[in-house]
């Protein structure tokens, strides 16, 4: 007992020289985290509104409890659940029809040598990450037009033109196809870097031993790279609460709304648009949040489990 | 099945470009091209007269161009207003994230230090739960902000993600570098300015053209805390134009007719190109620092 009681003594005075030791690393630190602190973890006391109905006047702390009244109400709101299911269907949606493109494209520019003609095409496939979706949704947009050059083309072909953009059953594969044509060359780099890892021993004993080229990607690149596809299908699962704000906000209109509208899409209208609620739109906004931290923390112990690193790292 | 297309075609040539990679080649371009397509149209509307477009809205090559529509754009204070909203988020909001983001990369790349796990936790746990939209409306709306630029630049000031791959790049410098700056007397803050920072100028400036390309694209802060119209940024500026050009176009369903009937397109165009210019002109020498991000942030080891 004694021992143990002298040893903490010595271990704090040990303690209270490491702090001094690193007084620098706490000053340099200082900023970010009295960042997070504010722009993080402060807000996070607004969660109680979820559980409050907000009076403006008497600010968050003051106004009175309402408990789980708005859950309540939630679950019975059809505009809710429509939002919620449409979240899931778009997010596993994208997930069936937009994962793949990046890695194919990936496996597919990895067969190119290099060159400049390489290199452009990379260039043009990259560039349009670096737009907002209010650009890419109306310079996209112009090609889904009546009579933009996706009609013109259906037209070619003698079909008939089609209004993309307001029809309920086109709307979502519209939102995969401009999704893709926005980002997977640019997720696609993942991939390249990680094929780009694999041994070029590997491949060369593969054409020692004869095997054609869609042998080597088959038995070679896609076991190279399998760590990587997990861990980024793993991240995308766990970002299925999102269905992508930036995009739907920015391409739907009340036509295509059934179909279109998610639970981020439903918080802004009901927040900033109809009459405010600021305790219910909490609520739903902490509905998803507590969904989506459950979802990326278990997926996110699987990747470690399996990969041996996690999703986010 | 792939390979065996055209093989007796192009397999037998002298440079023994195999068929595959003909195809490969192929697909690839046309994806190319149709990533491509719709710019090209964008610029081409844009340098349209509207007598032409009215005619037939689907040209390749136009037979006469006009400044017109751009003439229209600038002569729109908003366009003007907004770009200076933009080059002031864009000037403030930049070195505002990357002081914060790489000052907590590298505490946080540092071996051990008494809390290291607290705080290293403290910061990630953002990236997995926040608070949501309204409570962090509420917070800028307490502080005074809402309605000022400042709103719009202070909201966005750590990036969690970028600090990982920052200080997963600082984690491969050496321990015996900063050893031997201790042995000479230097405190963690003058191996920052000295060694850290100037061994990782690339990474550096890696860092400052994603921030700097986040912040001009930015839109939905200005979107809820920015009241007067006459402060929004650029994306903000330009959405408003597509929305009300888009409101004449009576009853989607009608679509076909309605379009011809007003010229808010070439505008729409023209707006369009002065938005992304920047960053249209800048890229093609930008990519390769832009790819080395990304490449950091797959390969940590």
């Amino acid at each position: 007992m004694k021992h143990s009681k002298i040893g903490s003594k010595t271990d704090f005075r040990k303690l209270g020289r490491e702090i001094a030791r690193n007084k620098y690393i706490y000053l340099i630190m200082s900023f970010g985290i009295f960042y997070l602190i504010l722009f993080s973890y402060v807000p996070m006391r607004g969660l109680l509104l979820a559980f409050k109905d907000y009076k403006v006047r008497r600010g968050i702390m003051g106004s009175p409890w309402v408990g789980f009244a708005h859950f309540e109400r939630l679950f019975r709101e059809a505009d809710f659940r429509r939002a919620f299911v449409n979240t899931l269907q778009i997010s596993f949606g994208r997930i069936l029809f937009q994962f793949p493109f990046p890695i194919l494209i990936a496996i597919l520019v990895n067969e190119l040598r290099g060159g400049k003609g390489k290199k452009a095409l990379q260039t043009i496939y990259t560039f349009p990450h670096f737009l907002s979706w209010v650009i890419v949704a109306v310079v996209v947009g112009n090609v889904f037009e009546s009579d933009g050059a996706a009609n013109q083309l259906i037209q070619l072909f003698g079909g008939e033109p089609r209004l993309f953009l307001a029809d309920k059953t086109l709307f979502r594969p519209l939102l995969y196809f401009t999704d893709v044509w926005k980002e997977s060359g640019w997720s696609s780099i993942i991939y390249l870097s990680a094929i780009s890892a694999i041994s070029g021993e590997l491949y060369e004993a593969a054409a020692v031993d004869g095997a054609n080229r869609l042998q080597r990607i088959v038995h070679i690149t896609l076991p190279g790279i399998r760590s990587t596809v997990v861990v980024m299908l793993l991240l995308a699962v766990g970002g299925v609460m999102n269905g992508g704000f930036d995009q739907i906000f920015n391409m739907s209109n009340p036509t295509v709304q059934k179909v279109s509208d998610i639970i981020d899409t439903y918080i802004y209208r009901i927040t900033f648009t109809q009459a405010t609620d600021f305790g219910f739109s909490t609520a739903v906004g902490l509905f998803k949040s507590v969904i989506n931290f459950v979802l990326l923390v278990s997926f996110d112990f699987v990747a470690r489990k399996f990969e041996g690193r996690g999703i986010m790292e | 099945m792939r390979g065996k297309q055209g093989s007796g075609k192009r397999g037998t040539t002298r440079r023994r470009i195999k068929p595959s990679t003909v195809l490969i080649a192929a697909i690839l371009g046309i994806w190319g091209l149709m990533i491509l397509y719709p710019f090209y149209n964008v610029v081409i509307v844009s340098f349209m007269t509207e007598k032409e477009y009215v005619r037939t809205a689907f040209v390749l090559f136009p037979k006469e161009l006009t400044l017109d529509a751009y003439m229209r754009v600038f002569s729109n204070a908003r366009i003007w207003s907004g770009y200076r909203s933009t080059l002031l988020i864009v000037a403030l909001g930049v070195p505002f994230n990357l002081f914060l983001t790489v000052t907590l990369a590298y505490a946080l790349s540092k071996k051990s230090f008494p809390g290291k796990r607290f705080f290293n936790f403290l910061v990630v746990f953002t990236m997995y739960f926040s608070g949501g939209v309204i409570p962090l409306y509420l917070l800028v709306k307490d502080l005074g902000l809402m309605g000022s630029l400042a709103s719009v630049i202070v909201t966005y000031g750590v990036s969690v993600y970028y600090m990982i791959i920052i200080k997963n790049y600082f984690l491969g410098i050496p321990d015996s570098l900063r050893e031997a700056a201790q042995i000479d007397g230097a405190n963690d803050l003058v191996i920052m300015l000295r060694i850290y920072l100037p061994m990782s100028t690339p990474v550096l400036a890696t860092f400052l053209l994603f921030f700097l390309v986040d912040r001009w694209n930015s839109w939905y802060e200005g979107m809820l805390y920015l009241t007067d119209a006459k402060k929004w940024p650029l994306q903000l500026v330009l959405r408003e134009i597509v929305a009300t050009s888009q409101k004449t176009e009576p009853g989607m369903a009608m679509g076909l007719l309605a379009k011809r009937e007003n010229f808010g397109m070439g505008i729409k165009m023209a707006s369009v190109v002065v938005t992304m210019a920047p960053i249209m002109v800048a890229f093609p020498f930008l990519q390769k620092y832009f790819m080395r991000g990304m490449t950091m942030g797959a390969v940590k080891e």
